[in-house]
């Protein structure tokens, strides 16, 4: 059992200890410590969830106008603070983000049937993509929030092994950034208008992909009605 | 001509009205339960309390089909929970706005330990109902995994997958950091 396999029927059911979980954490601080904290999440869960909510019976009076004025000026001033920050903000925190979002989808790695062709469809034209791989290549099709924008995170299935690829039309690289982090090599590439992560867990072939990727994906113009989800921040 | 006699419908009568009592009995006694897990679903007491109201006439109205009693609470949290999302689908929209199920904080100000159980059931009450629903079912409700997705009809490693992020949701807005786990907040 893989540390992914492992985390994920950690996260889902900490209390359930199967023989293969169990000789996993024999041999895993990591998993074992994230177990633990686990196990103490769920006992807080229990006590949570052992009485109703106190629900508000009523909606509160509105505010007076003045105060709805000063926080209609203060979530301006918030605004435009956020955008300074988003565009003044470092580039090598990209590959970051991006090692983050893919390790906060354990499951992908794991993922080996073939993905419906409506579903890559979905994934890839919700951000106005076209892509010339063949579909019983990609075994993960997901649209993921990610910087503000829905992007197509993808898993090909190549002879090097499962390879994770998000298709960010809206950040902007002007070189290769190559990257080796939490046990995954990775390079973003400039592509079109946007850029191409490609990430390997271990060590992987993941320029050549890359190279491959630039000249299959195709930048399409960009839908106006993104899909909403309620998981949208 | 059949040798054994009829039986004797005072018996009959008697032995219904049993029954029923029992039935009634058994209902009362998980209507808190029942009440509880609603609340938990629905984010409000009167809709809850509606809920409950439907699920137990239902149950009521199919309660031969209960066996044994004591699969009673998880055959009634199973009716609940249909009766909730029938409700939810009827009006194919959050039920409860979050401003009105932000729940009241206690008057008299709270040890540091209450703070965080605060914290945690404000972050469940947050939780959208994909992930709110799978978490209740197992943790509050009893369930496994299997019997969760054979509920929701959903794959279970579906059902896995959105208790892992139901949990790393719950951590995220609780301000906790996950050892060597990134949390993750995006749809996929």
């Amino acid at each position: 059992m893989t540390c992914d396999e492992a985390r994920l029927l950690i996260g889902a059911d900490p209390e359930t200890l199967t023989a293969g979980l169990e000789e996993h954490l024999r041999g895993c601080p990591a998993c074992s410590a994230l177990r633990a904290d686990m196990l103490r999440l769920n006992a807080a869960l229990r006590r949570a969830l052992a009485e109703p909510p106190r629900a508000a019976a009523r909606r509160r009076a509105p505010p007076p106008a003045w105060r709805q004025w000063a926080l209609a000026a203060s979530v301006v001033l918030a605004v435009v603070a956020a955008l300074g920050v988003w565009v003044l903000r470092p580039s090598d925190t990209l590959a970051s983000e991006v090692v983050a979002h893919v390790q906060g989808e354990p499951q992908s790695w794991l993922a080996t049937h073939n993905v419906s062709a409506g579903a890559i469809d979905h994934a890839l034209k919700s951000s106005g993509i076209g892509l010339d791989v063949s579909s019983d290549k990609i075994v993960y099709a997901q649209s993921c929030w990610f910087r503000g924008h829905y992007v197509p995170h993808l898993v090909l299935e190549t002879v090097h092994g499962p390879a994770t690829v998000l298709l960010l039309r809206h950040e902007h690289v002007t070189a290769l950034d190559h990257f080796h982090e939490a046990g995954m090599t990775g390079v973003i590439v400039p592509s079109g208008e946007g850029s191409i992560a490609v990430l390997e867990r271990g060590g992987g072939r993941v320029d050549e992909l890359a190279g491959e990727l630039r000249q299959q994906v195709h930048w399409l113009p960009e839908p106006d009605d993104h899909p909403q989800s309620k998981d949208q921040p | 001509m059949r040798n054994s006699s009829p039986p004797s419908p005072v018996s009959s009568i008697s032995e219904r009205a049993d029954a029923r009592a029992a039935f009634t009995a058994l209902f009362e006694s998980l209507r808190p339960d029942l009440l509880r897990f609603a609340q938990w679903l629905a984010r409000d007491r009167a809709l809850a309390e509606d809920i409950v109201q439907e699920a137990l006439l239902r149950a009521w109205r199919s309660r031969d089909a209960l066996k044994d009693a004591g699969a009673a609470r998880a055959w009634l949290l199973t009716i609940v929970r249909r009766e909730h999302a029938r409700l939810y689908e009827r009006k194919r929209l959050e039920l409860v706005s979050l401003d009105e199920a932000a729940e009241i904080p206690d008057s008299a100000p709270a040890a540091a330990a209450d703070g965080e159980l605060v914290m945690l059931r404000h972050a469940i009450m947050r939780l959208p109902l994909e992930y709110r629903e799978p978490l209740v079912l197992q943790v509050l409700g009893g369930f496994s995994t299997e019997e969760i997705a054979r509920e929701l009809e959903l794959t279970a490693t579906a059902v896995l997958t959105r208790l892992f992020r139901a949990r790393n949701k719950l951590r995220a807005l609780c301000g906790m950091a996950a050892p060597g786990i990134a949390t993750p907040g995006e749809p996929a």
